[in-house]
């Protein structure tokens, strides 16, 4: 019955957004005018290259060629899921001839690492907090908490990291102004390298953590508010449970469903990685890879990160469908 | 249960953080055997600049020199094939590692001879050459550098397609040969008398193969050529696998690179290229002693002169910039287009631009104005602004009905200095000083004008003061740029021709794209911030690739690539004196620039696109660990890190002990 009724056609409208998603982003860069054989000569031209003129239509040609912008975009298309089938994402344009899964695998452990991070922390803490916050909503504390939030939520993301580095890593020089390593190190398995990792990513993760944090915080703060006022938390109270059974058993894990979806999306939206925080910290990962792709026309880099963006948002989302019954009795798919 | 939660939820953060640590997924083999693994940790600071000095490692800071990228984050860190497509080269290999034939110096004005020995030598008829090369120079490997590798690099470019310069030789190339290990001899297919300035560096030309290190690949196109082997004094030490820096290291047989044997042992051991992604964070890092030598905007080298002691800028005093750089900014008409394809329509929109209050919006009044389509820069006013001056003077627009308008204003310059001084900015006097800051003059402002030509050509105005096509439909103009509009130098012109315009009747406005290129390429503009004409080498007399640009055997229609100017402008008597120039040897000094005065005079008249102010550069070189700079006050080579030249000047670089 729950094979199919619900999980054979969630499983089709899972593929069917994977392959419809995957079809737009394949068209969607063509439209635009920027044109990525152009973009390389006009980025050589202006990188002080003197390209022959009487040899340009052959350079055009030969760059078609290598980038394998031939044929109408029905044949490319056709290529396209054939090269897809075989895990072939083919190569950069702008970084040829770099394959894009290179590319991608050496930005996604910075990125996976830093969200993956920051995300499950911000909504634990945020989620945690914010339900004692809302229970609690007349305690001193908890006015003090969504007075500390309503400053910090709404300040420009651009800002307030800029404003982490200026104070630790230029006033006190506490952190690093830039990078996601000390200068001369490889990646490797020693701890050297992993505490310089974890040494450069303190003020990229505090400035994630603390405004996610806020967000959930608050969130959380309200939806719990909602709870306390159903019947069976005065019920519980009349009973005589304890406060904090009443808080984590029946209000906070009552309030957590919106939260859970929230934290399915979160997590599928950290594969398009973060690009701000990429750019204030100077941090590798996978943010300015998918914005130098998109401007610079890279077609192949621009459909590899989002492929991996769109399978992760769909997976997630589905995981979280499908986890519903577990975090909440009362759902039942058959 | 909760339990098995908390360290599930353990577990995830310490795999995510190790994933972290792990950092560079596919392991990337090492650049050299010093570079294949991670350092160890830093020595404790030696003193003065605060806890982040642990941030270089075990490289000693007094005897590191850092700079920043100019091109950004190297985007294929562990591929070093300069020979196809775009590789990041100023990251190290063209202005360290890597030796040209010869290279452009716009400071000085000369050509440096790196690997050849002397000029070229051409034949009578320009279909073959000769060229001397220099001994006693190795590769990093030390292998002896000599004809041969000469040779095998041409014969490997014109057998692979997939090479940038593969179409050039072909169509150039008849045979290659060595005469002895230190000649080369070339033939042509037809003749060509700038065939050598396909080796001539001016931030990237032909590049030499190490023959016995190519000659073993199966596939020259896709092979990385990691680790660089190049003759210059710097080799390859490590680089970051996301492409954030990249660290060379001083030759053992540095004498044996053309750099040592010119100018002497480079000073800095190793140099490091850094990438910061916003200039906030490059500029505490300067300010923190971190990083050596920016590239800054205006306002970013404002805040490094004012919070910095240790800082200096090109110029000690204002205007503070690089004001040699051999681009010549401006705006670019597209000719294959109404009504910008009438030559009075153009002119008409130069004479609306008040020059002094141009250079205001665009670049502060620190640019030096050029009233030709090259920069006012090197030996370029010697040789060609100055000698063009009278004829300047005596250039005459027709505006109909018998009425005449000589254009040029020789005391335009001086406006700018008012200009300057009015924002309380100390201009030097002295008239020499003044022409090298500001330029030779350059066009009136002269609206009155500019409002004859159009009505002579059928344009008309509302009674509100705006501008009608001669179809009577409004006129508006958007100027195609970029997306850097704070500090690109064409976004500056736009913004500022986009204000005189506005205030001469015209509904004008800036098109910022992140596809100016492909637009500019396919002609899908009217105007735009393209350079009004291909630069120059910025050095020497010859404005071959200047004026070759404007052949009309490179003008295609609206909508097709353009091999030649954007502009799309093309006139016969500017191909004849292309025609003239290419029978002209190049290196007579003298015949060379009677031909390109030629055809700046075509350019002036028939103006395709209107030449403003030569590009301005904004640097800022922290003095704590290195000095002997080459500012404007002792410019013994150019000025900038990331061109190919940067070599020459690292044996002058001094170090000041600081640790």
């Amino acid at each position: 019955m729950f094979l199919k009724q619900y999980l054979i056609p969630r499983l089709i409208q899972y593929v069917l957004v994977i392959l419809l998603g995957i079809t737009a982003v394949f068209f969607i860069p063509r439209l635009l005018p920027n044109d990525p054989v152009l973009r390389t000569i006009a980025e050589m031209r202006a990188r002080g290259s003197y390209l022959e003129p009487g040899a340009m239509d052959k350079i055009i040609s030969d760059l078609q060629q290598m980038y394998g912008l031939e044929g109408s975009w029905f044949d490319q298309y056709l290529a396209f899921w054939g090269r897809l089938f075989r895990g072939d994402l083919g190569v950069s344009f702008f970084q040829f001839p770099t394959p894009v899964l290179d590319l991608i695998m050496t930005a996604l452990p910075w990125t996976v690492g830093l969200l993956l991070t920051t995300t499950l922390l911000s909504w634990a803490i945020g989620n945690l907090i914010g339900g004692f916050a809302g229970y609690y909503a007349d305690r001193s504390w908890s006015r003090t908490l969504d007075a500390i939030a309503m400053v910090v939520r709404p300040l420009p993301y651009y800002i307030f990291a800029f404003a982490l580095l200026l104070l630790f890593a230029y006033l006190l020089r506490w952190f690093p102004v830039s990078g996601g390593a000390r200068l001369g190190m490889r990646p490797s398995w020693t701890w050297p390298f992993i505490q310089s990792v974890l040494w450069h990513s303190v003020l990229p993760a505090l400035s994630i953590f603390i405004l996610s944090a806020a967000v959930w915080f608050q969130t959380m703060k309200l939806v719990v508010q909602n709870v306390n006022a159903e019947s069976f938390v005065a019920y519980a109270k009349l009973s005589g449970v304890q406060e904090n059974r009443i808080v984590s058993r029946y209000v906070i894990r009552n309030a957590l469903l919106p939260q859970i979806t929230g934290l399915g999306l979160s997590l599928g939206l950290i594969f398009s990685g973060a690009l701000i925080t990429e750019i204030v910290y100077s941090y590798p990962g996978l943010g300015t890879l998918l914005y130098n792709a998109i401007v610079n026309g890279d077609y192949n880099l621009i459909m590899g990160i989002t492929i991996f963006s769109i399978i992760a948002i769909t997976t997630s989302v589905l995981i979280v469908d499908l986890m519903y019954p577990f975090f909440d009795p009362r759902i039942r798919y058959m | 249960m909760r339990r098995t939660r908390m360290l599930l939820m353990g577990l995830l953060l310490a795999a995510s953080l190790i994933s972290a640590a792990c950092g560079g997924g596919p392991a990337t083999p090492a650049a050299t055997p010093a570079g294949s693994a991670a350092t160890p940790a830093a020595p404790a600071p030696a003193g003065g600049t605060g806890a982040t000095l642990s941030e270089f490692g075990d490289l000693p800071r007094h005897e590191t020199l850092i700079v920043d990228i100019l091109t950004g984050r190297v985007g294929s860190p562990d591929d070093f094939n300069n020979w196809v497509g775009w590789k990041w080269r100023d990251r190290g290999m063209q202005n360290l590692a890597n030796e040209p034939l010869w290279s452009v110096d716009f400071a000085t004005g000369k050509i440096i001879p790196g690997l050849a020995d002397g000029d070229p030598v051409y034949n009578a008829d320009f279909t073959a050459l000769t060229i001397p090369l220099r001994k006693g120079v190795t590769w990093h490997d030390g292998a002896p550098f000599t004809a041969a590798d000469v040779v095998f690099t041409v014969e490997t470019l014109m057998k692979h397609e997939g090479f940038g310069d593969n179409s050039f030789f072909v169509e150039n190339v008849k045979s290659v040969s060595a005469v002895d290990d230190y000649t080369v001899a070339f033939e042509l297919k037809a003749p060509n008398s700038r065939f050598h300035t396909r080796f001539l560096d001016r931030w990237g030309c032909t590049w030499i193969m190490p023959k016995h290190i190519w000659e073993k690949v199966e596939d020259p196109v896709t092979f990385k050529f990691n680790p660089f082997i190049g003759t210059g004094p710097y080799k390859l030490h490590s680089f970051d696998p996301s492409g954030f820096w990249t660290i060379w290291e001083k030759r053992a047989d540095w004498d044996k690179s053309p750099t040592g044997i010119m100018y002497g042992e480079p000073k800095p051991k190793y140099i490091i290229f850094r990438y910061f992604a916003n200039e906030g964070a490059k500029i505490l890092a300067q300010l923190t002693h971190q990083v050596d030598v920016v590239n800054v905007s205006s306002d970013g080298l404002k805040a490094v002169l004012t919070q910095c002691d240790s800082c200096r800028a090109y110029q000690l005093n204002w205007p503070y910039v690089v004001n040699n750089d051999p681009a010549q900014t401006g705006i670019t008409f597209n000719t294959a287009r109404a009504p910008y394809d009438n030559r009075d329509v153009r002119w008409a929109l130069l004479l609306a631009i008040d020059i002094a209050e141009y250079m205001g919006i665009a670049v502060d009044g620190t640019g030096a104005l050029s009233p030709v389509h090259i920069p006012s820069l090197s030996n370029y006013p010697k040789d060609f602004i100055q000698p063009m001056l009278p004829w300047l003077k005596e250039f005459t627009l027709d505006l109909g009905n018998g009425e005449t308008f000589k254009p040029f204003d020789p005391n335009a310059s001086q406006r700018i200095a008012e200009y300057a001084r009015s924002r309380g900015y100390a201009v030097p006097d002295d008239p020499a000083e003044q022409a090298k800051l500001f330029g030779y003059g350059w066009y009136k402002y002269a609206p009155d004008v500019a409002e004859k030509l159009l009505l002579k050509n059928g344009f008309s105005k509302t009674s509100d003061g705006k501008w009608l096509l001669p179809d009577g439909t409004p006129w508006k103009i958007r100027c195609l740029t970029g997306t850097q509009l704070a500090t690109g130098m064409g976004e500056r012109n736009c913004v500022a021709a986009v204000q005189q315009w506005k205030k001469f009747g015209i509904d004008a406005e800036v098109y910022s794209s992140e596809a100016a290129a492909s637009l500019n390429a396919t002609g899908d503009f009217d105007v735009s911030s393209n350079w009004p004409a291909q630069e120059p080498w910025g050095a020497g007399p010859d404005l071959y690739r200047v004026l070759d640009y404007y052949n009309s055997a490179y003008v295609k229609p609206v909508g097709e690539n353009t091999s030649g100017h954007p502009s799309r402008w093309s006139h016969p008597e500017m191909d004849a004196v292309v025609e003239k120039l290419r029978k002209t040897d190049p290196t007579n000094y003298q015949a060379v620039v009677d031909v390109g005065i030629e055809g700046l005079k075509i350019a002036v008249r028939e103006m395709p696109g209107i030449p403003t102010f030569g590009y301005v550069g904004f640097i800022a070189w922290d003095q704590t660990y290195w000095t002997n700079w080459p500012g404007a006050e002792n410019p013994y080579t150019q000025p900038y890190t990331h061109w190919g030249p940067f070599k020459y000047m690292t044996p002058f670089l001094q170090p000041t002990g600081t640790r």
